[in-house]
């Protein structure tokens, strides 16, 4: 009779903490977008803090990431999607690491074309944030990547 | 506004380059290269083969590690060692089946 694992696996850690550090890096480009016509405190700090706490998740999603890929390479039938993951979450965490830097720079000199620079890196980050989201979702959905499927009678539900 | 443009593509090509990771696919077979990189905590290792391709390899039950015909531990692997890797591709996976360092 197969066993139902237990659900708080390695590999479950990483779908549960890429989410939140999505949805404050997304809206902390838009808060920094608006931020370029509208210069109050609100979309300026606000922007700042969804940047700062979205990039630390960032970085404990790539440590949980590279803990499930220990467990899920084994298992997948085109690993070089998980690949592709790996390097594309890379490429944006470094570029929102990088937008906190310019945006401490900016803290100093204090030059326009510093924060539309940033902004800019930002909406390039976000188009990499999608892309490496995408393929998340298609090793999931296609792969099953950590995902456990059950027996087709279902009786270690029983 | 030209500094910007500028910098923007100067500064993606140095984060995308610094961050990525290429890995290729081969036939099944027996390849003899380099170690590049060895990952003890997931039992992986990249192996950079004479034709230039790089074949990530995530040790299974089945694998078998060996030296001089006998058969050694994960952890005597290091990098710049010279193995010869036997690997099964399975979809677009290669499981590795042996490696034998050679030095």
């Amino acid at each position: 009779m197969n066993q139902l694992p237990d659900f708080w696996r390695t590999e479950v850690f990483h779908p549960l903490s890429v989410h939140l550090p999505i949805a404050l890096l997304l809206m902390a480009t838009f808060f920094k977008l608006v931020s370029l016509w509208n210069n109050g405190e609100t979309w300026n700090k606000g922007g700042s803090i969804l940047l700062f706490v979205g990039v630390i998740g960032g970085w404990i999603s790539i440590y949980t990431g590279n803990l499930a890929d220990g467990i899920v390479s084994r298992e997948l039938c085109d690993p070089t999607v998980l690949k592709d993951h790996e390097n594309a979450s890379l490429v944006t965490v470094w570029l929102f690491t990088s937008v906190v830097l310019i945006e401490m720079i900016h803290g100093f000199l204090q030059k326009a074309w510093l924060k539309l620079l940033m902004v800019m890196t930002m909406l390039i980050g976000s188009g990499f944030l999608g892309y490496t989201g995408h393929l998340g979702a298609t090793l999931v959905y296609q792969q099953a990547a950590g995902v456990y499927v059950p027996s087709s009678d279902c009786e270690e539900f029983e | 506004m030209k500094r910007i443009i500028k910098l923007v593509p100067a500064f993606l090509l140095v984060v995308f380059f610094a961050a990525c990771e290429t890995t290729d696919v081969v036939e099944s077979g027996i390849y003899t290269g380099t170690i590049d990189e060895v990952e003890p905590a997931k039992t992986e290792i990249y192996v950079k083969t004479a034709e230039g391709e790089t074949l990530e390899l995530y040790f299974t039950e089945e694998t078998s590690l060996s030296r001089a015909g006998e058969e050694v531990d994960f952890s005597m692997l290091e990098e710049g060692m010279t193995v010869e890797v036997e690997v099964e591709k399975v979809g677009k996976r290669l499981d590795p089946i042996s490696v034998e360092i050679m030095e």
